[in-house]
C-alpha cells in the first residue's frame, strides 16, 4: 500500500489529514489487550491488506482493520478490536445523549427543544417531557428495523434497501415514528357500554349511571389513548351522556334543566350538574399524561344535525332496548358548545377537536336550518371548530382530519354504530417537492418517477399492516379485539407534504386556475390509483394532505440543505400560499373545492384565517360558498389573545390587552387541528404563524 | 370614465354581507391623512358593464355584495353602474362608498341598497370611531335610508 497524503471523514463528518501511525497504535493495543506479540513486519502485514481511498470514513478503515486481522488468523485480537469498538460507540451514544439533555434544558420551549416530534401539544418542558424525549431516537430505529425486516421477506432486500434510501434522503417521510402504536382512531363506545373496561385491560365494570358515565369516560378515554400514537375521537360521547341524563332526571330533562336538582346546600339545578359533569370531563382530558410523554390525550368529539344522526343513529339500540333520542341530544350539543366557548375565555382548553356534521342540499343550503343557524351563531360568537358538510350523509369526519367513507351505517348489538368507526394506521408522507425536483432535474417525467415513489409507499405500509396484525395476533391490541376499533376500517395513510412548493417549482400559479388545477389532480389521482390498485378484503389506502407544523419545517430545511428550490421556511398544508395576501377568502375555498379535494380521500381541513370576527349573517352565506364550491371540510381561525400579564382571554385579535392595558400579548391559533398558544410552537413555526396573512378589512 | 385598481373580498365595509369592494381612481376627495393615497392618481382599468359582467362571472353568487369605493368624480357614471347591476343580476346588493359630504341632487337613492357618505377627517376618525363624522345608511324595505353606523361600534368582547 503506498501512502499518500490522504484525508478521512470522520464521524461528525469533518475531514482531517490520513494517519497512519493512528491505526498502527490501535492495531498495536488491541495485540496487547490479549497479550498477543506483535512486531513491526505484523503490522504491517496487517496494513497492507487495507485499501485507502481519499475521503475514506474511519468506520470503514475499522472494517478493513477487522478483516484484516482475521485474514492473518489473528481471531482473539480481531474479536478484542471489535469489542472496543462497541464499547466506544455505545460511550458516544450515551454522550449524545448528554448533549441532547443539556440542549433540551436550554431550549426556548418544549417543541423547539424536541429533536425528533416537534409538537406543540406539550405545554411545558420539564422532567417528564424529558423522559419521554430520551428514547425517541431508539424508537425511531427499532421502528426502522422492524419495517425492513418485513418488507425483506415479503419483497425482498432490494427494497428494503430502497426505503431506508427513500427516508434518509428525505424523499419520503415516516409519520409517528417515535411510537410503537398505530395512529389514530375513531372509537365506537358500545363494547365499553355493555362490559366496560375489562376487555382492555381495566377494572370497571360497565356504566350504569350518570356519574359512571362520566367518571369511566375518562379513565377509557385515558386508556384508549396510551395505546394509540394519536388523535383518539369519540362521536358519540354527547350521544351516550344524553342517554344517561334521560336515564336519570327523565328523556324531557332538558325542558327542566333550571329546576333543582341537588340536596346538597349549594342547591344546583339540573343545568350546574350538566355543566358540572362537562367541566369534570374537559378539564380531566386537558391534563397532560404520563403515559403519553406528559401530553394530553388528543381527543375529538362531534356535533350532528338532526340528517346526520338519523343516518348514522336511526338503527341504535341502548342495551335496555331504547333508541337515542334527537331531541335531547340536539339540546345537549349546543348545550356543550356555549358552555366549552365560555369556559375558554377562562382557560386555553385545547381539547376536544370539535366537528360539526351538516348535511346540505343542492343549493348549498343547510338541510336542517336550525343547524346550519347555531353554526354560523356559533362562529359568530367566536367559537373555533371544524364544520364538515356533505351532500350525502355517506361520509363523516369524526377524527381532527380524516375523512372517511361511511359503507356500514348498520348497527350492531356488539360494536354499536356501523358508521363511526374510522382512523388510520399509519401515516407515510411524500416529500412531493424533492421528489418532482429531483425527476425534473434527471429528465425524468414526474409523475412516472412518483408513480415508483407511491409504489413503494404503499409496499411498506402493507409491510407495516402484516407487522400490526403479528402484534394483534398475539393479543397485544385489545382495542382491536375488544372492537372499539374496528380494523377494517382502519386506513393506511399515504400522507402529502409539499404540493404547492412542488407547483411553484414547476413555475404555476398558486390561484384557482385550470393548469394548477390539472397539476394537483394528476397527482392526486395517482395517488388514489395506487390507493385503489392495492386495496384489499383487510386493507384501504387514502390519501391526505398532512397537517405540517412538523414535518414540513423539516421538509423546508433539509430540501434547503440539499440545494432544492425552497420557497418558505414550513411548506404549506394547504391548496394555497398561507402568506399570499392576494387570494380572497373566496378564493381559498375554491382552491379546497371539490376539483381539488376529489382524490384526497383521507381529507384536509381548510383554516381559513380572517383577522376578525363576522357577523352571523356573513359565517351564514360562507358556509353557502363552501358548500358550493365543494370544500366539505373547514374551520375559520381567528387568533384569540391571550394576556401575559394578566391572563385575560379576548376572543379577539388584539395588540393589547383590553383588560391592563398590557402590550405583552400572546395569541391563541389553531395550527394543526388544535388551538394552542402560538409560543408552544417550535420556533420555526412560529415565524409561519406570524407570517400566515389574516384577511381583513382594507378600509 | 370610471377606473378601478383592484378589488377584494370584504367583511367589514358592509354588515353582514359578502362584499366585493370595488376599489375606484382618481378620486378628487383628497382627504388629509387618507389611506388609500393612491386612488388619488388617474390609474387602472376602465370600470364599465363589461367589467362587472367578469367581476360576477368570477365570483358568482360566492358574494352577496357589490361596493364601489370611491368614484366621487363621476358620481353619475357610478349611478347608472349600480342601476345596470340591479337589473342585471338582482340577486346583488350594491353599496357605495362616498367620500362627500351628500350626494349630488342628481343621483338616484335608491339605486342602493348601502350608502356610505362623509370625508375622512382625522380627528373625527373612520367609521369604526364612535366620534365619526362618517354614516353608513342602509335602504329598508319601505325605501327610507336607516343610519346603521353603529354597528362598526360594537366592541364587546365575544
Amino acid at each position: 500500500m503506498e501512502i499518500k497524503n490522504f484525508t478521512i471523514t470522520k464521524r461528525d463528518g469533518s475531514k482531517d489529514r490520513f494517519s497512519l501511525d493512528k491505526i498502527m497504535n490501535a492495531i498495536t493495543k488491541a495485540f496487547e489487550s490479549v497479550d498477543e506479540p506483535a512486531d513491526l513486519g505484523t503490522i504491517s502485514k496487517i496494513i497492507s491488506h487495507l485499501d485507502i481511498k481519499d475521503d475514506i470514513k474511519v468506520e470503514d478503515i475499522q472494517n478493513q482493520v477487522e478483516v484484516a486481522l482475521m485474514r492473518e488468523g489473528y481471531y482473539k485480537v480481531a474479536k478484542s478490536f471489535i469489542l472496543y469498538r462497541q464499547e466506544h460507540t455505545e460511550d458516544r451514544e450515551t454522550l449524545e445523549k448528554m448533549m441532547f439533555l443539556s440542549e433540551y434544558m436550554e431550549s426556548m420551549n418544549a417543541a423547539t427543544g424536541s429533536k425528533y416530534d416537534a409538537n406543540a401539544n406539550v405545554e411545558h418542558k420539564n422532567i417528564a417531557t424529558l423522559i419521554g424525549e430520551l428514547p425517541k431516537s431508539n424508537f425511531i430505529r427499532l421502528n426502522r428495523r422492524l419495517l425492513t425486516e418485513r418488507i425483506k421477506k415479503m419483497y425482498g432486500k432490494q427494497l428494503a434497501d430502497e426505503y431506508i434510501d427513500k427516508l434518509t434522503h428525505h424523499f419520503i417521510y415516516k409519520n409517528d415514528e417515535t411510537s410503537l402504536a398505530n395512529y389514530c382512531a375513531s372509537i365506537t363506545m358500545y363494547p365499553w357500554l355493555i362490559g366496560g373496561t375489562l376487555s382492555i385491560g381495566g377494572n370497571s365494570t360497565a356504566p350504569t349511571n350518570l356519574k359512571s358515565f362520566c367518571g369511566g369516560f375518562v379513565n377509557m378515554v385515558f386508556m384508549v389513548s396510551s395505546m394509540l400514537s394519536g388523535a383518539c375521537a369519540t362521536p358519540e360521547f354527547l350521544m351516550y351522556m344524553n342517554y344517561f341524563l334521560g336515564k336519570e332526571y327523565g328523556q324531557d330533562y332538558y325542558k327542566r334543566a333550571n329546576e333543582q336538582a341537588d340536596l346538597s346546600l349549594k342547591k344546583r339545578t339540573l343545568d350546574k350538574i350538566i355543566t358540572d359533569y362537562f367541566e369534570q370531563i374537559v378539564y380531566t382530558l386537558n391534563q397532560p399524561t404520563g403515559a403519553r410523554n406528559y401530553q394530553a390525550v388528543f381527543w375529538n368529539i362531534a356535533y350532528y344535525d338532526k340528517y346526520y344522526f338519523q343516518s348514522i343513529f336511526g338503527e341504535f339500540y341502548f342495551p335496555d332496548g331504547s333508541q337515542p333520542d334527537w331531541d335531547g341530544l340536539s339540546w345537549l350539543q349546543k348545550r356543550f358548545m356555549k358552555w366549552f366557548n365560555k369556559e375558554r375565555t377562562k382557560t386555553l382548553l385545547t381539547f376536544p377537536v370539535e366537528t360539526m356534521a351538516l348535511l346540505v342540499d343542492e343549493n348549498g343550503e343547510c338541510k336542517d336550518k336550525e343547524w346550519g343557524e347555531f353554526t354560523a351563531e356559533m362562529y359568530s360568537e367566536g367559537h373555533s371548530f371544524f364544520t364538515y358538510m356533505s351532500d350525502n350523509a355517506d361520509s363523516l369526519s369524526s377524527c381532527c382530519r380524516l375523512r372517511n367513507e361511511i359503507t356500514d351505517n348498520g348497527f350492531s348489538y356488539t360494536l354499536g354504530a356501523g358508521g363511526v368507526s374510522t382512523g388510520s394506521k399509519s401515516v407515510l408522507t411524500i416529500n412531493l417537492n424533492r421528489c418532482i425536483q429531483y425527476a425534473v432535474n434527471n429528465k425524468m417525467d414526474y409523475l412516472e418517477y412518483l408513480g415508483e415513489v407511491i409504489d413503494l409507499c404503499h409496499k411498506v405500509q402493507m409491510a407495516y399492516n402484516e407487522n400490526l396484525k403479528e402484534l394483534q395476533d398475539h393479543g397485544m391490541l385489545p382495542l382491536f379485539d375488544a372492537g372499539y376499533i374496528n380494523i377494517n376500517r382502519q386506513y393506511l395513510t399515504i400522507g402529502i407534504n409539499g404540493l404547492v412548493e412542488a407547483a411553484e417549482f414547476m413555475g404555476l400559479k398558486i390561484t384557482p386556475n385550470d393548469e394548477y388545477k390539472a397539476f394537483v389532480q394528476g397527482i392526486l389521482g395517482l395517488i388514489e390509483k395506487y390507493n385503489k390498485q392495492y386495496r384489499t378484503k383487510e386493507v384501504m389506502f387514502n390519501c391526505e394532505m398532512i397537517p405540517a407544523e412538523n414535518v414540513g419545517v423539516k421538509h423546508a430545511k433539509w430540501d434547503r440543505e440539499d440545494g432544492y428550490f425552497v420557497p418558505r421556511d414550513c411548506y404549506n398544508s394547504y391548496f394555497y400560499v398561507v402568506e399570499d395576501d392576494s387570494l380572497s377568502v373566496i378564493d381559498k375555498f375554491k382552491l379546497h373545492g371539490a376539483p381539488y379535494i376529489e382524490h384526497l380521500t383521507g381529507g384536509s381541513a381548510l383554516h381559513m384565517n380572517l383577522e376578525e370576527h363576522l357577523s352571523k349573517e356573513q359565517y351564514l352565506h360562507l358556509l353557502k360558498v363552501a358548500a358550493m364550491e365543494g370544500c366539505n371540510y373547514f374551520t375559520f381561525n381567528i387568533p384569540n389573545t391571550v394576556c401575559n400579564k394578566c391572563g385575560h382571554i379576548d376572543k379577539r385579535y388584539l395588540h393589547e390587552c383590553p383588560e391592563c392595558h398590557s402590550k405583552d400579548v400572546d395569541y391563541m391559533t389553531r395550527i394543526i387541528g388544535y388551538l394552542k398558544r402560538v409560543s408552544n410552537f417550535s420556533q420555526a413555526r412560529q415565524e409561519e404563524a406570524a407570517r400566515r396573512f389574516y384577511a381583513h378589512a382594507e378600509k | 370614465m370610471l377606473k378601478y385598481v383592484n378589488t377584494g373580498v370584504v367583511f367589514q365595509e358592509i354588515p353582514d354581507e359578502v362584499t366585493l369592494a370595488i376599489n375606484i381612481s382618481g378620486c378628487p376627495c383628497r382627504c388629509p391623512g387618507c389611506h388609500s393615497q393612491y386612488l388619488w392618481e388617474d390609474i387602472g382599468l376602465p370600470l364599465n358593464t363589461e367589467a362587472l359582467d367578469d367581476f360576477i362571472e368570477r365570483f358568482g353568487n360566492d358574494i352577496t355584495c357589490l361596493a364601489f369605493m370611491g368614484g366621487d368624480a363621476d358620481p353619475k357614471g357610478v349611478c347608472m353602474l349600480a342601476e345596470y347591476i340591479h337589473e342585471t343580476y338582482p340577486q346583488f346588493k350594491v353599496a357605495w362608498y362616498s367620500g362627500r359630504l351628500r350626494l349630488p341632487a342628481n343621483i338616484k337613492k335608491t339605486d342602493f341598497d348601502y350608502v356610505k357618505i362623509g370625508p375622512y377627517i382625522r380627528h373625527l376618525g373612520p367609521l369604526k370611531s364612535p366620534t365619526t363624522n362618517q354614516r353608513l345608511y342602509r335602504q329598508t324595505e319601505d325605501g327610507e335610508f336607516e343610519d346603521i353606523t353603529y354597528r362598526f361600534w360594537r366592541k364587546v368582547a365575544l
